[in-house]
């Protein structure tokens, strides 16, 4: 019996703030059972906040009830248990954690992912150790920055691999929630079961494992994981916004273990694959193409993240739907007017050069000098690279900026820098940290 | 004899109940349509909503959990700017959740326990289908943060940028929440506290309170005269 519960709520609502009501109240649930209302909060938290601050009021709610003996009030962490009937809460309770599932986003396959030079390696790499999982490089380690379908690209393999094989299981797991599994495993001496969890798989997708950084029982736990799984011939792929050997607090035998394998690298996405992006996203989520004119304009302001072009989809999608206008290019100028001033905004010259100047620790004036030493030169070659990359001026504009100098110095410097780019990872390293600065 | 009781048990009035149909839409349909999808089940699994403040963004989250609320849902609604008294922790299960809101999200921008605290929510949010309703002041691509991944999960999202309402909204704002007060203001004193005093929604339907105790008190209509004088005297009750 709930409505003990719901007359309880009402109460309360009419007793303290909104923003209160809604902060503490509305995420319990309530059971009422044997003369006791057994409530139960999402997290020991906020069970502790509304035991503390709430227990008396909702005691004078019961008492006021007129029932012949108030129930007595007993606080739990969880879900109330379920009924039957309610199908929407047993979809979301689904199994208890220590049942495998390979929860696999059936959306990312190797079909919905665009590939461009920007992806291909990392692309024909992964097809290929879908076919032969386990053997053709194991671990399959994929890096690159936020946004540029790392995630896309690992489920998309553990897809392939189960589709052709039914009986392989694989799962997909985010470094943080591998290390939360493993902190609550061990709270309730249940670590044999998270071992056997993650060690009974065919196929293990870790992203983002940056974040095991710094946390040594997780690393020493993954670290054996690792071992049994490769002796096994399972496959193992990880993802990460950099390279092992980058990534700082990170165990020198982990390390090595990841060069084991094969790495590649995803880069930002060119303008010609932006488009491409776009016009997936586009009919998947709209169902139709975009006006190629719509997507070029999109893709031309929205350079770096391709969470952020399917976030501009969403935003054209949702108007649409509203006002049951045809997506024309007025139609997406006013649509992202918000979102793209954002962008025109934050990346003018002014704010690269400056951006530039404090990332390499010399002077804003030194940028725009005629000094040619190269402390200073490579810097602005990388700046005007920059400029060329995300703003729309034009070469001699950016070569005005850089203290009056000819459009040909501009071309010689982005021929330079995506030489240097290719040979000397620290270029390729600071390039790509700049991006990420001026454009988040 | 109603209003009476009521008064001396809630000495403030009655409680306001946001709910998204009394949103005053302004330039903000496209939002609230997609908030009422996205509670439906049919619509985006982020909205992110932005915009200075006054304009409508926690209205919109606290609408979207009483709806959710009302259909037997558990929804979570946490207000951020909140964050020094709360804890991370407090992240933890809301998975469960058939809606989780976060207000004003730029309050935690560069507290690295709450950054990644809100992006292993993301993911598991994301994992388990539930909806998450963003607020901030700022769009996700200014917003201060130092953990990439999340300020990239924030653009993934459909975004709204609310914009502020015009005056003849404002006033509609104030005459709906004087009417859930249980106080007709007349179009002219409505006209008459945005001339004089603010007009800002959010301390314009403040004062309302002050209004609806004082004309309770004095057993009067709040017209032009009567505001004037309130105005006028010193605020000892606030």
């Amino acid at each position: 019996m709930t409505d003990l519960w719901g007359k309880c709520k009402e109460f309360l609502k009419d007793s303290i703030s909104e923003v209160e009501f809604n902060q503490w109240i509305t995420p319990l649930q309530a059971q009422h059972k044997d003369n006791s209302l057994v409530i139960y909060a999402p997290n020991k938290f906020v069970l502790d906040n509304v035991a503390d601050n709430y227990k008396e009021l909702i005691s004078v709610c019961l008492e006021g009830m007129g029932l012949p003996r108030a129930p007595a009030i007993h606080f739990r962490v969880g879900e109330a248990p379920r009924q039957e009937d309610d199908p929407a809460q047993a979809r979301r309770s689904g199994k208890p954690a220590e049942v495998w599932e390979s929860n696999l986003n059936h959306e990312f396959t190797f079909d919905s992912f665009v590939e461009g030079k920007s992806n291909q390696i990392a692309r024909s790499a992964s097809i290929s150790i879908s076919a032969n999982p386990g053997k053709a490089f194991n671990p399959l380690f994929i890096s690159g920055g936020v946004g540029l379908g790392k995630t896309h690209l690992m489920h998309a393999i553990g897809n392939r691999i189960v589709d052709l094989d039914a009986s392989k299981k694989a799962l997909y797991i985010h470094s943080e929630k591998f290390v939360s599994d493993m902190v609550r495993s061990i709270q309730h001496n249940r670590i044999d079961d998270f071992k056997r969890k993650y060690r009974s798989v065919n196929v293990l997708l870790i992203d983002d494992i940056q974040f095991f950084a710094g946390k040594e029982r997780s690393q020493e736990e993954f670290f054996h994981t690792f071992n049994a799984l490769f002796e096994s011939k399972q496959q193992i792929i990880l993802t990460s916004d950099r390279l092992p050997k980058e990534v700082h607090g990170l165990e020198e035998r982990l390390i090595s273990r990841f060069g084991w394998g094969l790495t590649v690298s995803i880069d930002a996405p060119d303008l010609e694959t932006r488009v491409a992006i776009l016009q997936n996203k586009a009919e998947h989520m709209l169902g139709a193409h975009l006006l190629p004119e719509v997507a070029f304009f999109i893709a031309k302001r929205i350079k770096t993240n391709i969470r952020e072009l399917e976030g501009a989809v969403r935003v054209i999608k949702a108007h649409a739907d509203f006002s049951g206008e045809a997506i024309s290019l007025d139609f997406t100028r006013n649509a992202l007017k918000d979102l793209l001033a954002v962008h025109e905004k934050i990346v003018t010259l002014d704010n690269i050069v400056k951006t530039v100047a404090e990332y390499y620790k010399i002077r804003v004036s030194d940028m725009v000098s005629k000094k040619r030493s190269r402390a200073i030169a490579r810097p602005r070659q990388v700046a005007m690279t920059l400029a060329k990359e995300l703003t729309d001026k034009s070469l001699s504009e950016i070569g005005e900026a850089f203290g009056g100098r000819d459009h040909t110095t501009v071309l010689y410097a982005n021929g330079k820098v995506e030489e240097l780019r290719k040979t000397d990872s620290k270029v390729d390293e600071d390039y790509g940290n700049l991006v990420r600065i001026l454009s988040t | 004899m109603v209003e009476m009781a009521r008064q001396l048990t809630l000495p403030i009035g009655l409680k306001r109940r946001t709910r998204l149909d009394r949103f005053i839409v302004g330039p903000n349909a496209p939002a609230l349509a997609a908030v009422g999808e996205s509670i439906k089940g049919e619509g985006e699994p982020l909205i992110y909503l932005w915009g200075r403040a006054a304009t409508g963004k926690s209205h919109l989250l606290l609408g979207a959990a009483a709806e959710i609320a009302e259909q037997g849902g558990t929804p979570a609604y946490l207000p951020l700017r909140d964050a020094e008294t709360l804890d991370p922790a407090m992240l933890d299960g809301l998975e469960r959740m058939a809606l989780v809101c976060l207000d004003d999200i730029e309050s935690i921008a560069g507290q690295a326990a709450w950054e990644e605290g809100l992006f292993d929510l993301f993911n598991r949010l994301r994992a388990a289908s539930v909806p998450l309703l963003v607020s901030a002041a700022q769009p996700p691509t200014e917003l201060p943060l130092t953990l990439p991944d999340l300020a990239s999960r924030l653009t993934w999202g459909a975004t709204f940028h609310l914009a502020p309402l015009d005056d003849n909204e404002r006033r509609t704002i104030l005459i709906d929440a004087a009417r859930e007060l249980g106080m007709t203001l007349p179009r002219a004193s409505a006209e008459f506290l945005l001339r004089h005093y603010s007009r800002d929604p959010h301390r314009l339907i403040a004062f309302l309170d002050r209004l609806d105790a004082a004309t309770l008190a004095a057993q009067h209509r709040p017209t032009i005269p009567f505001i004037k004088r309130l105005l006028e005297a010193p605020e000892t009750a606030d």
